[in-house]
């Protein structure tokens, strides 16, 4: 764990010498649209893909066959998650060492690897499901449950995602050494 | 309502605002709302608020999750109206479903938003953009239930493509500037 973090600090500290990092962050207005980008490319994104989950649980937009929506709605989707990784990767890249230990930015990472793998498995089960449940008002059981835990995911995510902002357990708050492991404070560190 | 009402009730409102907003109505009022600032930061939802800001970060999480499902809602219908999603589905049907989850995500907004708005009431008192926001988001409101769903809610088959373009455009500019104020509102003060 320690190399890891060592790794991951080295890397972020790195990042931070670049002169497009610290024009970046010290950017009133450049910063400021990439991060409302970031946060307004919600409705696309999660828009869409909660639209999608609302309707294999029969929770919403019941008279359209599922597999049809899920597929209509995928392109706005998968645009919306694209500006989102640009931005995403932007607003690492303005603040690298504080975003990479950051304990809620790491939570986020896994739970969104976590939500890639269910989305993975949801999509084949989709394709191998057949199209008899199509018209029903809710998908086969498997698919409710991928489904649910794609709600679930997403909801935990934009928690984390808000909770970044706040420096409860940040490095130089001095936390509990299991939580400074786990956000990968390195022992010595510069301050940032 | 006559065919004409509507259109005139539209046209009033929009010269009460003007008028408001020009003259010192808007300042007289807006000072007349200091106390309800006052008194909404001793709310229990403004003690909590301010006493622990995990509540207030799960609050404005749970706002930020409402407004990816009301700007999904929105993106579906107005690109419905637009053409550009959905072309094959009776506009009827997409307009239905996609209003009710707007309803929905609408109450869960404004309940988050009043929550919030407790917690720093009287520092979004003093916001210029918190008021934006606010005038934003009342004309989203009277837009939706008073201009686009009565439009909409007769034969739709038999409007004018072009209008409901219009009403499609209107939409997305007015939910938009929602949304973008209430951005705002996090790099102000």
């Amino acid at each position: 764990m320690e190399v890891f973090n060592q790794l991951i600090y080295d890397f972020a500290a790195w990042v931070d010498t670049h002169q497009w990092s610290t024009a970046l962050h010290e950017s009133f207005y450049v910063y400021n649209w990439v991060e409302s980008t970031h946060v307004v490319a919600l409705t696309l994104s999660i828009g869409m893909l909660f639209l999608i989950d609302l309707r294999m649980l029969g929770l919403a937009m019941v008279d359209i066959p599922a597999s049809t929506l899920a597929r209509r709605l995928s392109l706005p989707m998968f645009l919306g998650f694209t500006v989102m990784i640009i931005t995403g990767l932007l607003l690492f890249y303005a603040i690298p060492v504080r975003s990479a230990q950051s304990l809620w930015l790491r939570i986020k990472l896994v739970l969104l690897f976590a939500a890639a793998i269910n989305a993975w498995l949801f999509h084949r089960r989709m394709s191998t499901a057949g199209r008899s449940w199509d018209t029903a008002v809710k998908a086969p059981m498997r698919l409710q449950v991928g489904a649910s835990l794609s709600i679930t995911f997403w909801v935990l995510i934009v928690i984390c995602g808000r909770l970044i902002a706040y420096d409860w357990f940040d490095c130089r708050a001095e936390p509990s050494s299991f939580i400074a492991a786990l956000a990968g404070c390195v022992a010595g560190q510069e301050a940032f | 309502m006559g065919p004409y009402t509507r259109t005139i009730s539209v046209g009033a409102v929009i010269v009460f605002g003007l008028v408001f907003a020009l003259t010192g109505a808007r300042h007289t009022t807006w000072e007349a709302l200091l106390p309800l600032f006052e008194w909404m930061e001793t709310t229990p939802p403004g003690v909590i608020s301010q006493s622990y800001g995990a509540a207030f970060a799960l609050v404005e999480a749970a706002h930020l999750i409402a407004m990816a499902v009301l700007g999904g809602a929105v993106l579906v219908a107005d690109g419905r109206l637009l053409g550009l999603i959905l072309r094959d589905f009776p506009l009827r049907r997409v307009l239905d479903q996609s209003h009710r989850l707007f309803v929905w995500s609408l109450a869960a907004m404004i309940l988050t938003g009043v929550f919030m708005a407790c917690g720093v009431a009287l520092k979004v008192y003093y916001l210029n953009v918190f008021w934006y926001k606010m005038l934003a988001l009342v004309t989203g409101v009277l837009f939706v239930f008073f201009v686009r769903r009565p439009l909409l809610r007769g034969d739709v088959e038999n409007i004018n493509p072009q209008l409901l373009r219009l009403v499609g455009i209107a939409s997305l500019m007015i939910w938009f500037s929602v949304a973008a104020t209430g951005r705002w509102i996090g790099f102000s003060g």
